[in-house]
């Protein structure tokens, strides 16, 4: 009688533990980290897609500098992915907490159907953009038709032609795509909260307001702060809905950085300009990553 | 200050019964232990007196107040609740004053309640420190404190020492004794643990199935059992209750024998309920009946024996000194003037 198996090369642990994660470590690094050090270097090239030879001209700093002294269409990029960011990162937290503090045991909505929420964050971005580019059409929309019969005076309004509209419409579509993800998160987040502490809160003679904002909202910060992280950091990098929605327009007004990149880069064929805006783009991601990070994976979660 | 009256209290959860059709006077001053099996409907009872819970009918009064359609802040009720349920978030003063700053009570005031009721239960120390920094046994004195910081008319607690270890909730049962004599406030306390309810009550309301079975104080519970299940919940070790019948006055077992003298009609099936402290162990022939030990249990501070006759085990308590083996044969005697007869159709007490 044989051994049915062969004894595997003795693999010490502390090598075998390199290996498992090794995978891993290639996947992130041919994917995340070389593009990200490719795009590093053509932010200092010439970097014309129609100029052989540009990739390797180095130019300094002067991408940046162009970007950030000679551009204004790169500010307005800015300021509408700040303002686009700051609204609908406020109004999705705002009213995925209102749904989910409805929906949450205990809540006034708690039906079997909450798990139809999901719908509308199954759908891919640009999906959403394509559909409210035709909710809104000025012909045979939907919601045009909608919001024409509600409010009279925008019945004859052609939404994604007037610049703060056709803004808001975007708002509106990223907005309805998000509240069900972070409903669901926020639900999770009221069910950790202890039951007795909101009932110990009721005897001791809060209201209704005073119990959420003592005991509720104290208890479900920090899955509050994951929540406005994790969304400004997806605002942040909004491209798809944008390209399918109004394509930055009506001419720069919803032009978000991501949207503005891909212009230079890919129809322009600025790549090392576009990589720069793209470097300066990194910046304030690595903050919120960071700050993400550390309250993910914080140490001392002990109750 | 304040009485708490229950008018034919009913909480119904579909065809589930939580509490059947109950009422009770719960006089001013008096400690009140709600005492039962899990799900035998004492926690929800106090929690419609607290208007946690809301009753499917039936009428809750809390002083000359028909409470009933009073959201729980408005019944002036302090709470202490089995996990504490202290705010994770708040520092122990912080946790502490709440009661007072949610009644709008001046900042000057608050310190010296708060610093009062952190020295009645003595954890003036800790009072910077968050909960989760803190022992089980000081996070249940932070909300007792949280209990006493103001004068509510009643105080309502559930179970407040089931999670604390052994020796810990000896000592906090001393202390609440103490704190209740002190404070005289209504209390209506809920525990599973019958020396809880013997330590601690004025009166205890023993409940089973929603039905409250017996309203009496520790001493009425103990020596004058209304029926079969508070005989059998209430001491430990449980009290012995063994099937037969009577004939010619005794009591006689399922297996023939004559065990004891009862009185009382002639029954072809009752049981018999004795405690393992009325039963007299003696040597072999010296007493009524001759059985084998089954069990020797020293406690230290007492023995148990448990002993066989036949089919029918029962439970006797020997002097601290005795000593036996498993297998030896002793004698054991009824105390005659101890003894309980119940129906064992209905369990309810037969007296003669």
């Amino acid at each position: 009688m044989g051994r049915a198996w062969v004894r595997p090369p003795r693999v010490r642990d502390n090598i075998l533990k390199y290996l498992l994660v090794a995978p891993a470590v290639v996947v992130v690094a041919v994917t995340a980290i070389w593009p990200l050090i490719e795009a590093a270097r053509l932010s200092f090239t010439v970097g014309r897609l129609n100029r052989p030879g540009s990739l390797e001209q180095y130019l300094g700093w002067e991408n940046y500098v162009w970007a950030v002294m000679e551009e204004p269409a790169f500010w307005n990029s800015v300021w509408v992915t700040a303002a686009y960011t700051f609204l609908t990162v406020a109004l999705t937290t705002i009213l995925a907490l209102a749904l989910a503090l409805l929906l949450a045991p205990g809540g006034r909505l708690r039906s079997g159907v909450q798990t139809l929420l999901i719908l509308p964050f199954a759908m891919s971005p640009a999906l959403i953009g394509v559909s409210f580019r035709f909710m809104f059409n000025p012909e045979f929309g939907l919601f045009d038709a909608f919001f024409g019969a509600l409010i009279p005076p925008l019945a004859n309004v052609s939404w994604l032609a007037d610049p703060i509209l056709a803004f808001a419409v975007c708002i509106m579509a990223d907005v309805w795509g998000w509240i069900p993800f972070l409903t669901l998160v926020l639900i999770g987040g009221l069910i950790s909260v202890p039951r007795e502490t909101l009932e110990a809160a009721q005897i001791d003679g809060a209201n209704g307001w005073r119990v959420f904002r003592d005991v509720t909202l104290p208890q479900l910060a920090p899955v509050l702060a994951v929540v406005v992280i994790l969304k400004s950091i997806f605002s942040l990098k909004t491209f798809d809905q944008i390209f399918m929605l109004t394509n930055g327009g009506p001419g720069t007004a919803t032009q978000t950085l991501s949207h503005y990149i891909y212009f230079n880069g890919m129809k322009y064929g600025q790549i090392g300009f576009a990589a720069s805006v793209a470097w300066l783009m990194v910046i304030p991601m690595i903050f919120l990553t960071y700050a993400y990070a550390k309250l993910v994976f914080r140490k001392d979660q002990a109750q | 200050m304040a009485e708490v009256i229950l008018r034919n209290l009913t909480k119904r959860w579909g065809d589930v019964v939580g509490v059947d059709d109950q009422s009770l006077h719960i006089r001013d001053r008096e400690f009140l232990v709600l005492l039962g099996p899990s799900g035998c409907g004492k926690t929800t009872t106090m929690r419609m007196i607290a208007g946690l819970e809301e009753p499917t009918s039936g009428e809750v009064w809390i002083g000359d107040r028909m409470v009933n359609q009073d959201l729980p802040k408005d019944r002036d009720v302090a709470m202490v609740f089995q996990n504490y349920g202290l705010y994770p978030h708040m520092s122990i003063f912080d946790n502490i004053a709440y009661p007072l700053r949610v009644r709008h009570v001046t900042k000057d005031e608050i310190r010296p309640r708060v610093e009062d009721a952190a020295r009645k239960v003595e954890l003036v120390e800790f009072l910077d420190r968050r909960p989760r920094a803190l022992s089980g046994g000081q996070r249940q004195r932070v909300a007792l404190a949280r209990a006493i910081v103001r004068t509510p008319k009643v105080f309502l607690m559930d179970e407040p020492l089931s999670n604390l270890d052994a020796k810990l909730r000896v000592l906090m049962r001393a202390e609440l004794k103490h704190l209740s004599h002190e404070l005289m406030t209504t209390t209506v306390y809920v525990t599973h643990d019958q020396v809880e309810a013997m330590t601690l009550a004025d009166r205890v309301a023993v409940m089973k199935d929603g039905i409250i079975q017996q309203l009496g104080t520790p001493d009425d519970i103990y020596n004058d059992p209304a029926n079969m299940f508070v005989a059998g919940f209430i001491g430990s070790p449980a009290m012995n209750l063994i099937k037969g019948s009577i004939k010619d006055g005794d009591f006689v077992t399922a297996g023939g024998r004559r065990l004891t003298p009862t009185g009382g009609k002639e029954n072809h099936s009752v049981v018999l309920g004795v405690r393992a402290d009325d039963i007299r162990i003696s040597d072999p022939g010296e007493g009524r009946l001759d059985v084998t030990i089954y069990a020797f249990e020293n406690t230290g501070d007492s023995t148990f024996l448990t002993v066989q006759w036949g089919t029918q085990r029962i439970i006797a308590r020997g002097g601290r000194h005795l000593r036996k083996e498993q297998g030896d044969v002793v004698s054991i005697t009824m105390d005659p003037d101890h003894l309980y007869l119940f129906d064992p159709g209905s369990g309810s007490r037969i007296r003669n």
